[in-house]
């Protein structure tokens, strides 16, 4: 009996909050989730690790501007997302998240083939490629293979040492790239939903010579970049960044921002799209000294990788304007995204327009109800242009044939 | 059900989804006669999600998800097959519930801990799970004990991050309670 009230006074007693060993942060996905959402069933959605069979892939609902063309150019590499083109156009290096591996999609002209390059990494999203040298990125490792698209049997050095990667895993992952300039560009993403990072190396992009060597950080206060490119003609670094979460349907929108010189801030955690405050974290005059984003890209779309087209194929109103991909929401209760958008930069650089270009992959409606989800862009060297599917492990080529008779006017 | 019955209804399922009998009898041997475990370390996997199944089979093919028990009997799994497995363990019905009588005080500790971490967010809040995200009512207790502290200490690392952050710095006593809690909630809903 006397141990029952004592039971009973200690529960009463107990702290209603949990016990912690040691002070932490609420968990990454978790912080500013408001009570009232605390029923909430949006969650991320799952992705696939199985093959797709093409025939189970229909690309028949993809629909593009009239004049234009999307074919099925290759499948079978689960989880494939941001993607590298060797020296010569003829192979595609694939990165990937959860399922570890690294693909090389090669195209001999007719049908492609895939195999694994590398295996058992943890999200290895980021690969580049130069001077013949594959650089894969994962959370905790850096890898180079030289000679990897003549010799399949190249063996990765490790490269882990120079680059200096930071411990915490979420919003992590990478896109990685070379610039104009012959740099490596690396974001390192802020390690939560919406917080103070724990450490001055998050919420950055930072840029390497491609040894490791010359570290720069360009840009502070990124949330979570994982797609950039670079204008042909202003060579200034263009980035996307998805918004944070569990602050409603309609916002803050994720961005499409700009880098016009190396060092500006902008804005995360204190300060979202064109000038939001955060509704959590505050302090006075949050959007002061804030490098607003060019564009907003929808709530919640998760904007992802970026492509300057620079091609002969298609039209020439199409020169030096962006592709970008939205991979599609899941913190909303209607889905936004789930499609390729053309960006037009105004002439002074300082808006740009945003138009669907390629959709089809979700049934319309205010349902969940896709079968796709669109990660990157990159450009042929014939021009045409390759978007990869993350959700059914493909990629998809966009042709444009230019009509034969005086036609009307397309776009 | 009759034996004879049960002979022909097994028969009739191989057949219909071409798996190997000795594949199933080999997952059957640690996690149960159709996939309810009877072994307090070894997880339940009868009634969860199809895709979770899936995913875990290729994370441990992958060698992902570090298991020594595991990657032996999952090596050169084709996707097909994990697919049919995964469908084949996820229609099972699960009968969750672990023996042996709750303790009040972990039970109350426990739900409280669940509704701070709001795991019925992802998991819902019957805790039945959906697509990617298991079902964790009626799993063994020491299984998702053992799980949890894995997961907290960076030890089960190759999924998501999630789950890593929503244990950090939760204390031992509260993950014990959790599983407490976790294992003896009702299956109530078939998985999806």
């Amino acid at each position: 009996m006397n141990k029952l009230v004592a039971l009973a006074v200690a529960a009463a007693f107990a702290a209603p909050a949990l016990s912690q060993d040691k002070p932490a942060p609420p968990p990454a996905w978790k912080q500013g989730m408001p009570a009232k959402m605390k029923d909430s069933k949006l969650a991320p959605h799952a992705g696939k690790m199985t093959e797709t069979p093409a025939s189970d892939i229909p690309v028949s609902k993809l629909k593009v501007p009239a004049g234009f063309k999307v074919e099925l150019w290759s499948s079978g590499h689960p989880g494939g997302r941001a993607m590298a083109l060797s020296d010569d156009g003829k192979k595609v290096y694939l990165g990937t998240r959860i399922i570890g591996r690294v693909y090389e999609v090669s195209d001999p002209g007719d049908k492609r083939t895939v195999r694994v390059v590398v295996d058992k990494l943890t999200q290895p999203a980021g690969v580049a490629f130069k001077d013949g040298a594959l650089y894969v990125f994962a959370i905790d490792k850096v890898l180079k293979f030289d000679g990897i698209a003549g010799n399949p049997n190249a063996q990765p050095a490790d490269m882990t040492a120079k680059f200096d990667l930071p411990k915490e895993q979420h919003h992590n992952w990478k896109y990685v790239a070379f610039g104009p300039d012959g740099k490596l560009y690396v974001p390192f993403g802020s390690p939560c939903n919406i917080c103070e990072p724990p450490t001055k190396e998050y919420g950055q992009i930072r840029r390497y010579n491609p040894d490791g060597s010359g570290k720069e950080v360009l840009a502070t206060g990124v949330r979570n970049s994982v797609g950039f490119d670079w204008h042909p003609k202003t060579k200034e670094l263009w980035f996307t960044d998805h918004g944070r979460d569990w602050v409603g349907d309609n916002g803050p929108q994720d961005e499409l921002n700009k880098v016009s010189k190396p060092g500006g801030f902008y804005g995360f955690p204190y300060c979202h799209a064109k000038g939001v405050p955060d509704p959590d974290i505050k302090k006075p005059d949050p959007c002061k000294g804030v490098t607003l984003p060019v564009a907003l890209m929808g709530p919640h779309a998760a904007v992802m990788g970026v492509k300057f087209y620079t091609g002969k194929m298609f039209p020439a109103s199409y020169q030096n304007t962006m592709f970008i991909a939205r991979k599609g929401s899941w913190n909303r209760t209607k889905p936004m995204g789930f499609d390729v958008v053309n960006v037009r930069p105004s002439e002074d650089g300082k808006s740009a327009k945003v138009t669907p270009f390629m959709t089809g992959f979700q049934e319309g409606g205010d349902a969940y109800k896709f079968w796709g989800r669109p990660a990157y862009v990159a450009q042929m060297p014939d021009g045409a242009l390759l978007v990869s599917d993350e959700q059914v492990g493909a990629i998809y080529r966009i042709s444009y044939q230019r009509p034969k008779a005086p036609a009307k006017k397309q776009k | 059900m009759q034996k004879g019955r049960w002979a022909l209804a097994l028969t009739a399922f191989f057949l219909s989804t071409g798996l190997a009998q000795e594949r199933l009898q080999l997952c059957a041997a640690c996690h149960g006669e159709g996939g309810n475990s009877t072994n307090p370390q070894i997880p339940s996997i009868a009634g969860q999600p199809k895709l979770f199944i899936e995913n875990q089979l290729i994370l441990f093919r992958e060698e992902l998800r570090k298991s020594d028990q595991m990657l032996p009997v999952v090596k050169g799994l084709k996707d097909a097959e994990v697919i049919r497995l995964a469908e084949h363990f996820s229609q099972r019905a699960a009968k969750g519930m672990e023996p042996g009588s709750a303790s009040k005080e972990l039970m109350r500790k426990g739900g409280s801990a669940a509704q701070q971490l709001r795991c019925g967010i992802c998991h819902l809040s019957d805790f039945s799970g959906q697509n990617q995200i298991p079902r964790p009512a009626g799993q063994r207790e020491a299984y998702l004990e053992a799980e949890m502290r894995a997961y907290r200490d960076g030890k089960r690392t190759g999924g998501d991050t999630i789950m890593a952050a929503a244990l950090y710095g939760v204390s031992d006593a509260d993950i014990k309670a959790l599983a407490h809690y976790l294992s003896r909630s009702s299956v109530r809903s078939r998985a999806r």
